[in-house]
């Protein structure tokens, strides 16, 4: 199950990296949230995957496909300036870079002995707790959290709109 | 659970490669491309690798309600980020008539 998911994620991934338009790139993108959404509940958090799939794949892709539509840039344009050394050089770099850190969570005993202390299921997490932690002990960081999405959103009214 | 159990079964090593990976295809989609829709969906991607890593240490924490805090925090941050973000690439397509971030590369017109 797990593998599956994965692959699912890391496909969808893949597929947007190299995925010439960017209509699909972005149909690739939500592949991989679905992806992410099955690796939160083999997590035992439904919680979490419901809201991935709402906030996510429901929201935020939606927008940029709406924004991809709207600007009707579908193909990518051709570069202005190669710089092809550059390129191979931050592959070859991401590359090295994400060899160490596989090796070095292989190589942590710490992360081993958390696998291996918790490695019973947990009980699935619950909206009721989930509100309950919320709203008990984190209510002013909920309440700033709204502050920021208002901002955001008349923020990004005034940046849109041609003549405030 | 060795290494290769833990990435067939889920294990938390599991779990941490594969956020780990979906991190620099995110990091290689910003530096790679240069639509800068797609470069916006990498930085999307590499917020929900964070997710992923936050959420897997939770569960073999014993499923810690704190964590499911912090996640909401950085959805609401990442919603914030698009509604943002979009909206200035809307704007530059306006000033520029492009989504190219090396066409994009001055800041005078």
């Amino acid at each position: 199950m797990f593998i599956t998911f994965a692959l699912i994620t890391l496909l969808g991934a893949l597929g947007m990296l190299l995925q010439k338009n960017v209509v699909v790139a972005g149909l690739c993108m939500v592949a991989a949230f679905f992806g992410v959404a099955g690796l939160f509940v083999l997590l035992a958090n439904p919680v979490a995957a419901a809201l991935q799939i709402i906030v996510y794949t429901g929201a935020i892709m939606v927008l940029v496909l709406f924004v991809i539509m709207m600007l009707s840039s579908h193909q990518e344009e051709a570069a202005a300036v190669s710089h092809p050394v550059q390129r191979w050089l931050s592959v070859a770099l991401l590359a090295v870079l994400a060899f160490g850190a596989v090796k070095l969570v292989f190589a942590s005993p710490g992360v081993k002995a958390l696998a291996v202390k918790g490695a019973a299921m947990p009980q699935a997490m619950t909206l009721q707790t989930v509100g309950t932690n919320l709203f008990a002990d984190h209510l002013l960081g909920f309440e700033v959290a709204g502050l920021v999405l208002l901002a955001a959103m008349i923020g990004a009214v005034a940046l849109t709109k041609r003549n405030l | 659970m060795t290494g290769m159990d833990a990435i067939l079964h889920g294990g938390l090593q599991g779990y941490l490669v594969v956020a780990l990976l979906l991190f620099f295809l995110g990091l290689a989609t910003v530096l790679l491309r240069r639509t800068l829709l797609l470069q916006f969906m990498g930085v999307e991607l590499m917020l929900n690798a964070a997710n992923v890593v936050l959420l897997a240490f939770a569960r073999f924490r014993g499923g810690d309600a704190q964590a499911m805090v912090f996640y909401l925090f950085i959805i609401a941050v990442a919603a914030c980020e698009a509604a943002v973000g979009l909206a200035l690439i809307i704007g530059l397509y306006r000033h520029r008539d492009t989504t190219d971030s090396d066409r994009a590369a001055s800041l005078k017109q």
